[in-house]
């Protein structure tokens, strides 16, 4: 199979990469790239664990060929803090409510967070229940979540 | 296959063309054996469970000629669009075509909406496809280009089986087009499914054209009640130009429930999702009815 040569810039750094076309952006992004905050768990866009920001908007990595994003710009849960470590907001307030158990669910749902907070700065919590909808928690951290999402909400 | 959720296993060629024209030159040449992948949710879930090994992948999310939504008395959405696109089209919920954005909603997972397009969950073939009943019930109609010429045919004569459409290996489905809607028109959406952000268990997308208390014409469609997206034509001839009460309503409904035709096999029985077409045939119909009716 041939591979294909790709430029992503993940965080706003850039990276040159040969990859196969069956390969799957989350999989780049973990392995090759090495970063791994963004997590693999249903493998079949249920559960949102995989979310990334591609130009933007998030995605499912678990989803999406790597060969398909080329020249976008991605970010991931490691993009989210200050490079001297301060963490973003949204992050604080994670920490703040209770929101992380096991953990495995953060990081997309920070991101989808985000996103929201993003293009709404005041969402009420109907609104961020409806935004997260997609990215499942399995330690009933649910209440949380949303009441971190709601600190952070103006 | 054994299931494998992380990785592809199968082996493609990748194709990202810039154009229409450079696709069909694609299709023509690999034909059967390539598939074209837009938003990739359906395909690559398929890809994983090796439901599907196609020889070649060719990707037409790049192309801007198929990311449109205009037009006055006919209104054109590009094949392309993201559902999160056409969802905000139709935002606030406008009253002739709010079914559509219910159902887009109804779907649920953002990161989804960002990804998956228009033309994709109809060519995907799926009976259960959530936008399909809306667009059935406006009479939508779906332009198919190939290198040989178009051709311009009703939704409702797209999809011939459980996940099969009509469509040629060399054509690509390039948009959708909607007529008007007359004055005294609304829609809505219901959706039965396990949980929210989830595949429909079964849908129901009514449009009506009101005038005071009389029903001028009601268009019923439903999703993943026969193996396609289906009208309940019957049912609808019961509502045309009829003084609306409950009693015609609860009749109606019933004609609905007959009128599917469930699959047997499967994890939801035939007879509860008759008695959900029923059910959702009448809450539908009564927001519709409502909505067409300024609140009344």
């Amino acid at each position: 199979m041939k591979k294909y040569t790709i430029h992503l810039t993940v965080n706003g750094e850039k990276h040159t990469l040969e990859v196969y076309p069956n390969a799957l952006l989350l999989n780049v992004i973990r392995e090759d790239i090495g970063l791994t905050g963004t997590k693999y768990a249903c493998g079949t866009g249920q559960c949102g664990a995989c979310t990334v920001e591609v130009n933007g908007e998030p995605v499912l990595g678990c989803m999406t060929l790597a060969v398909a994003v080329d020249g976008a710009e991605i970010k991931t849960i490691e993009g989210l803090a200050q490079p001297d470590g301060t963490l973003d907001p949204l992050q604080e307030a994670f920490l703040d409510t209770n929101a992380v158990q096991c953990g495995f669910c953060t990081s997309g749902m920070i991101l989808i967070g985000k996103d929201l907070l993003n293009k709404n700065p005041s969402p009420s919590e109907s609104e961020i229940r409806n935004h997260i909808k997609g990215n499942l928690c399995r330690c009933t951290g649910y209440n949380g979540i949303t009441r971190a999402i709601l600190k952070c909400s103006k | 296959m054994e299931m494998n959720t992380r990785i592809i296993s199968h082996e493609f060629e990748y194709f990202a063309p810039n154009s229409i024209q450079e696709t069909l030159t694609l299709l023509d040449q690999h034909g059967s054996e390539a598939k074209i992948i837009a938003g990739g949710t359906d395909l690559v879930s398929q890809m994983k469970m090796g439901k599907r090994t196609p020889a070649y992948i060719i990707d037409i999310k790049r192309i801007k000629e198929l990311q449109y939504i205009a037009g006055d008395m006919v209104l054109k959405i590009g094949a392309g669009n993201n559902l999160r696109g056409v969802m905000n089209f139709f935002l606030p919920a406008s009253v002739p075509y709010a079914g559509l954005y219910e159902a887009i909603r109804s779907i649920g997972k953002t990161q989804v909406l960002n990804m998956a397009t228009i033309g994709g969950n109809l060519c995907n073939g799926s009976p259960k496809a959530d936008t399909a009943p809306p667009l059935l019930t406006y009479d939508a109609r779906i332009k198919l280009v190939s290198l040989k010429g178009e051709r311009i045919l009703a939704l409702k004569d797209f999809h011939s089986g459980p996940n099969r459409t009509i469509m040629e290996a060399n054509e690509l489905m390039t948009e959708i087009q909607l007529d008007k809607l007359p004055k005294g028109t609304s829609s809505a959406f219901e959706k039965k499914a396990r949980v929210g952000a989830d595949i429909s268990k079964i849908t129901c997308a009514v449009t009506v054209v009101r005038d005071g208390d009389v029903c001028r014409s009601c268009r019923i469609a439903l999703g993943a009640a026969a193996p396609v997206p289906m009208r309940a034509f019957q049912a609808e001839s019961m509502l045309t130009g009829k003084i609306m009460n409950d009693a015609l309503t609860e009749e109606t409904s019933q004609q609905v429930a007959q009128e599917i035709n469930p699959p047997t096999v499967g994890r939801t029985h035939p007879e509860y999702r008759r008695h959900l077409a029923a059910v959702m045939f009448k809450d539908g119909f009564r927001r519709a009815w409502q909505q067409a009716g300024g609140g009344k």
